[in-house]
């Protein structure tokens, strides 16, 4: 992606166009005394990616987001975003990021957060500009204290794109978000992602992931267990589980397990549940094998998922 | 840095309590301790003066103090962290913060002021006023600095009762509610190397009423401007360490 991809949706380039791959993470590794959270990350973004970090919960995907804003300092290892450290870059306004546990300032009105955070960037939007793609025009005039969750979340978002930085950080974004207001929310990311800037954010729901990432980066334990598109990373994952029940003398575990689209396979008190990265595929071999009986499909915990990846490893 | 101060400013005017702790309180205090009619006569216009500079410095004290505490909920919030992620350098962040503060002393040492002259009918010549408010106003700097440290140190359990110590044990000791003159010899010189005694001194010289020379309030207060610098600076690097910041 060149640089005029980066450009304002009015077609004014930047002024200080950006160089080089939005994130690029060199043998990242970090740890809180000898814990280590993650080791040898290495990824590169490019400036146009919307990129998803994919994990179970405590897979260290936002000590990863840590690292690459520079909040966190790498025990071994290179951060840089579009050639520069992460803290000039952040200095330079290329980038931003909504934070999962951040709050909003007390006792300041949305305007006046909007207006104060503008006026630390270079070419930030208008306020009816930023308003308009962050649904808060109806908020301005309100204090922080009593909006809503999904109100507050839209804000934080106006907050991190008011500046158009290169690169939008989002970790877990609609993690508080009913949804209604994920879906809402989520059309203001695809539409700010829709100018060619890149973003990465973190999320495990896989469902999202798979509807708005182009790319998909999978952590596990801390360590990058698979990279590629959301339809690769979905036949790697086995996120759904089929049930059925099995005589005695039906099927057992050894042969369940070549059916195809079945990752594992489980009997236990007469009933046979299948971990699957492809249910159809599992279901439509169970059923030319006559057994379809009282079946239940349902979707499955990534933490499972993720298990049964790194078990087939 | 101007609209940090500008948002700072107003969200702070909209706390609760702010200007019933900073304005309100010293200037009942005020008041009452010039009104209760025990000083009577030339020395109740003497009275009325005194405890204009002392509680007004008294009150100066306090909205810094109590505005330093503000960086812990700042911090707890993840406001800071925020800020960490915008081009808003760190220096920045402290400078706007302390240059809040400083703005919000300035409406105690007004409202003491006006009160001394609406309504005990203190008058003082226009040189005194010009060197007497300015006095008032700027040599309660260092307190910034001790606020600002306490808020990057404390959590938001210890803030409140850290803050509690500072302002009224240094009030007490430094003179800004009773006289150095009426305490015990003892007290009295350890009341002296306060930096509370040694700020309002620098402002009861102009008036007449200091109690030590110049050459020893200068002293102190710079040397207490010096060890509070110090430690703002230690709290804000410990928390900085502790990624809260």
């Amino acid at each position: 992606m060149t640089a005029t991809a980066l450009s304002r949706p009015d077609g004014a380039a930047p002024a200080d166009p950006p160089a080089g791959p939005a994130v690029r993470l060199h043998d990242v590794s970090f740890g809180y005394g000898r814990d280590p959270v993650v080791h040898g990350l290495d990824l590169r973004v490019e400036p146009g990616e919307v990129l998803a970090l994919l994990g179970p919960n405590g897979a260290g995907k936002s000590t990863t987001i840590g690292l690459l804003l520079g909040l966190l300092t790498p025990a071994a290892g290179r951060v840089s975003l579009f050639g520069l450290g992460p803290e000039q870059a952040v200095r330079r306004g290329l980038v931003a990021a909504m934070l999962q546990e951040n709050q909003l300032l007390p006792r300041a009105t949305v305007g006046e957060l909007l207006h104060f955070t503008r006026g630390l960037y270079r070419e930030p939007m208008s306020l009816d500009e930023v308003a308009g793609l962050a649904d808060v025009g109806d908020l301005l005039g309100r204090t922080t204290d009593g909006l809503s969750g999904g109100q507050a979340q839209r804000v934080r978002f106006a907050l991190a794109v008011v500046g158009r930085p290169s690169l939008l950080v989002l970790d877990e974004p609609t993690a508080a978000l009913d949804v209604r207001a994920r879906r809402e929310f989520w059309r203001a990311i695809d539409g700010y992602a829709a100018h060619g800037r890149a973003v990465l954010f973190a999320s495990h729901h896989l469902q999202e992931v798979d509807e708005h990432a182009g790319r998909v980066v999978m952590l596990a334990a801390g360590r990058i267990v698979a990279d590629g598109s959301p339809a690769q990373i979905r036949r790697t994952v086995a996120d759904r589980t089929v049930a059925v029940d099995v005589t005695r003398d039906g099927p057992d575990e050894a042969m369940l397990r070549t059916l195809p689209g079945v990752a594992s396979a489980t009997v236990a008190a007469g009933r046979a549940e299948l971990r699957c990265t492809d249910a159809d595929a599992a279901v439509t071999a169970l059923a030319e094998r006559g057994l379809l009986r009282n079946i239940e499909v349902g979707a499955g915990s990534l933490e499972d998922a993720f298990l049964s990846i790194t078990e087939v490893r | 840095m101007r609209g940090y101060l500008r948002l700072e400013l107003r969200r702070t005017l909209r706390t609760p309590g702010f200007v019933i702790f900073t304005v309100a309180m010293p200037l009942v205090m005020y008041l009452v301790f010039t009104n209760l009619g025990t000083v009577t006569g030339r020395h109740s216009r003497d009275a009325a003066l005194y405890a204009m500079i002392s509680v007004g410095g008294f009150g100066a004290v306090g909205a810094l103090l109590n505005y330093g505490a503000s960086v812990v909920a700042d911090r707890t919030s993840g406001w800071l962290r925020h800020l960490r992620l915008t081009p808003l350098s760190p220096l920045r962040v402290v400078l706007g913060k302390g240059l809040t503060g400083m703005l919000l002393a300035v409406p105690p040492v007004l409202a003491l002021c006006l009160a001394a002259v609406l309504v005990n009918h203190v008058r003082l010549g226009g040189g005194q006023w010009c060197a007497l408010v300015p006095l008032m106003w700027l040599g309660a700097t260092p307190f910034v600095l001790l606020g600002l440290g306490l808020g990057y140190l404390c959590t938001a359990q210890t803030v409140q009762p850290a803050n509690f110590v500072c302002y009224f044990g240094m009030s007490l000791l430094g003179g800004l509610w009773l006289p150095l003159q009426t305490f015990p010899a003892w007290l009295r010189r350890l009341g002296r190397l306060t930096p509370t005694h040694g700020y309002a001194d620098m402002a009861l010289r102009v008036v007449g009423f200091n109690s030590d020379p110049a050459g020893l309030d200068a002293a102190v207060l710079g040397a207490w401007s010096l060890a509070f610098a110090a430690f703002a600076v230690w709290a804000y690097r410990r928390s900085a360490a502790r990624k809260d910041a």
